[in-house]
């Protein structure tokens, strides 16, 4: 079975072809079923395995709503005041500024610019 | 036993109650941080005004222990006095005395003030420091807090009912200010649960502080059980006082008005550049409040608890008003499931009290999320629609910025009953913010084009052109007016003297369904 887009008249319909020789399917539909469902496992664990582990005693600065990170404003190891800003969330078509909880340094950024995150999702930590 | 016996004999019998506890539980209480019932009592009231009633009742337990405990005052001081003049009742509970227990007596003395508020139409004000019901006492003590809830509900939208948790309040105890309309927590010293540290520990293992679980920082954050937080007994006691100077007497009354030297044609410069060129960016909400109302005094209401949305007292030309405004400081200004709640509960207290209500409105819809759709957004943002549409008061709504979709029309918009909508001219009102919009109505346009993103773009500066501004609502006479910035302090007075006389009647019923 193949997959192709087809554009009538400025509609674009998504139309899946499978070649019949003698009144019998080439390929059986049941045998493409596994294949299918494969590789999705392997992706969602990757990308969380990445950023580095906030030490232990640091605070965590998360996400508060789900959204881009536009920009981020530290560096490691940059020392920061309490009300700073950590970095710049794009959400509800707004430039949100993360701004820190407390004194301290950035000890882990678990984040990078350009990613989406969502509720929850540490973004910087500091210690 | 002559006059004079009889005279000397009053003396010790009211000297022995004025004691409490006893000169060794009252160190202990002041140790511990805390003032007495009666230390605080007098803190609340006009010198000398504070009267004293019930002072005499006596518990009538004959079980365990109780015959010979005796009980001063029964755990608890009433009576009434007044606050700037103006007539309050109150009971404090007296944790010198068997920890404050409550018992039947002791819920009797304070149903009987409770009843004398609702009468004489003054407020009552709830100091809580109690160990609980008296287990002595068995179901009586649970009687008397089902009297005492019973009450709060009849006196809810009647008199304002305010709470003060100045030491332990756990267990069904919690539920009486919980019914009432506002909740003062002590920090340290107060602590309000449903079940204790022990017991949670004993029945899911988690191990938690008194303070963590219950304490004023949690509940004035997290919970939202309390609207105001306070360092020590004594700055709780004048935060009470300030809000008592907001609030009518009772539901017939109108708030006091005081003379202001505020000018009420002030024009506000700051408000001209207040809201940022860029839309993308954000501000701080309450340097327009405070732009706007008399001598730029505001007393903000669940501070820290769902900050998204703003609430709180001030005056406008001496009238006290109450304030409702998105944040956009804090989750871009969004309606989410807490400052829905926050917000209708405020505009439900306003309307009881004939409080006129003023919306500042910047938002950019309800916050998206699995967590909020589960935690039931529809349900608790339907409170905000309810709340404002089933408000009678004078409701003035003035549009900043943003106000998208849904959460357009929950924000005090003219279809819910807004008798007065002004726009800044940099109000984008609208189905859906640009963006989103192009990307709909210009689908074919965008994926056909040779430079998609080019198309986007432009298509997007096109939607926002027609429809990000105020004329396309003002033309439908959704926008009474739209007002330079620096106007809005005259221009809402103005509209509050216009609105003075509102009368408007609903369908007769026993009371409406709200979506809790």
């Amino acid at each position: 079975m193949r997959r192709f887009n087809i554009s009538v008249n400025g509609k674009t319909y998504e139309v899946d072809v499978e070649e019949i020789k003698d009144g019998v399917p080439v390929s059986a539909p049941v045998a493409s079923a596994p294949v299918a469902s494969a590789p999705k496992a392997a992706p969602v664990s990757a990308p969380k395995a990445a950023p580095a582990a906030a030490p232990a005693g640091a605070t965590t600065v998360s996400a508060p709503m789900p959204g881009n990170i536009l920009d981020i404003k530290v560096g490691m190891g940059a020392s920061v005041k309490k009300g700073d800003v950590l970095c710049i969330l794009e959400a509800m078509k707004m430039e949100n500024e993360i701004v820190s909880p407390a004194d301290g340094s950035v000890v882990a950024i678990s984040t990078s610019k350009g990613a989406s995150v969502n509720t929850g999702d540490a973004l910087i930590s500091i210690g | 036993m002559g006059t004079v016996d009889k005279l000397v004999d009053l003396q010790t019998r009211r000297s022995a109650i004025e004691q409490g506890g006893g000169e060794t539980k009252i160190k202990k209480q002041h140790d511990s941080g805390k003032l007495t019932a009666r230390e605080r009592i007098l803190k609340l009231f006009d010198e000398g005004s504070f009267v004293e009633i019930d002072a005499y009742v006596k518990h009538r337990c004959t079980e365990f222990d109780m015959p010979e405990t005796e009980a001063p005052g029964e755990g608890v001081v009433t009576g009434y006095g007044t606050v700037d003049g103006r007539l309050v009742y109150v009971y404090a509970q007296d944790f010198t005395v068997i920890g404050g227990s409550l018992g039947e007596m002791h819920a009797k003395k304070i149903c009987k003030v409770m009843d004398m508020a609702v009468k004489m139409g003054a407020p009552i004000i709830g100091m809580n420091d109690s160990g609980g019901a008296r287990i002595q006492e068995g179901i009586d003590a649970l009687s008397g807090f089902g009297e005492i809830f019973y009450r709060n509900v009849n006196a809810s939208g009647v008199i304002p009912q305010i709470s003060v948790i100045m030491g332990p309040c756990a267990g069904g105890a919690v539920y009486s200010p919980a019914i009432t309309d506002f909740v003062f927590m002590v920090d340290k010293t107060s602590q309000m649960f449903i079940t204790g540290p022990q017991v949670i520990k004993a029945v899911t293992g988690e191990e938690v502080t008194f303070d963590e679980l219950g304490g004023a920082s949690v509940h004035s954050s997290k919970s939202g059980v309390a609207h105001f937080k306070a360092d020590n007994d004594e700055a709780c006691i004048e935060q009470v006082k300030r809000l008592l100077s907001f609030l009518p007497s009772n539901n017939l009354e109108s708030a006091p008005y005081y003379d202001t030297t505020d000018d009420l044609n002030r024009l506000s410069e700051t408000l001209t550049n207040i809201v940022p060129d860029d839309n993308n960016k954000s501000y701080d909400v309450k340097e327009a409040i405070v732009a706007v109302v008399d001598n730029g005094d505001f007393f903000e209401v669940q501070k820290d608890f769902a900050q998204n949305i703003v609430v709180g007292f001030a005056r406008m030309n001496g009238s006290t008003v109450g304030i409702v405004a998105n944040q956009p400081k804090v989750l871009a200004g969004s309606l989410d499931v807490d400052s829905s709640d926050k917000a209708a509960r405020f505009i439900r207290f306003c309307d009881s009290f004939n409080i006129p209500i003023i919306t500042f409105t910047d938002v950019p819809g309800y916050l998206p999320g699995v967590e909020q759709e589960h935690n039931g957004i529809i349900r608790h943002g339907a409170k905000l629609l309810y709340a404002y549409s089933e408000a009678t008061v004078p409701k003035i709504n003035v549009i900043l910025r943003k106000a998208y979709g849904g959460a357009y029309i929950a924000m005090s918009s003219k279809h819910l009953g807004a008798d007065m909508v002004f726009a800044w001219p940099t109000a984008e009102i609208a189905v859906m913010g640009p963006d989103g919009a192009a990307n709909i109505i210009f689908k074919n346009d965008i994926a056909t084009s040779a430079d998609p993103i080019t198309t986007r773009q432009e298509k997007i500066e096109e939607y926002r052109q027609k429809f990000a501004n105020p004329y396309e609502a003002a033309k439908r006479g959704y926008i009474d007016d739209v007002i330079e910035p620096d106007s809005t302090r005259p221009r809402i007075i103005s509209a509050l003297e216009m609105l003075a006389s509102k009368r408007e009647s609903r369908p007769a019923k026993k009371h409406g369904n709200l979506p809790v």
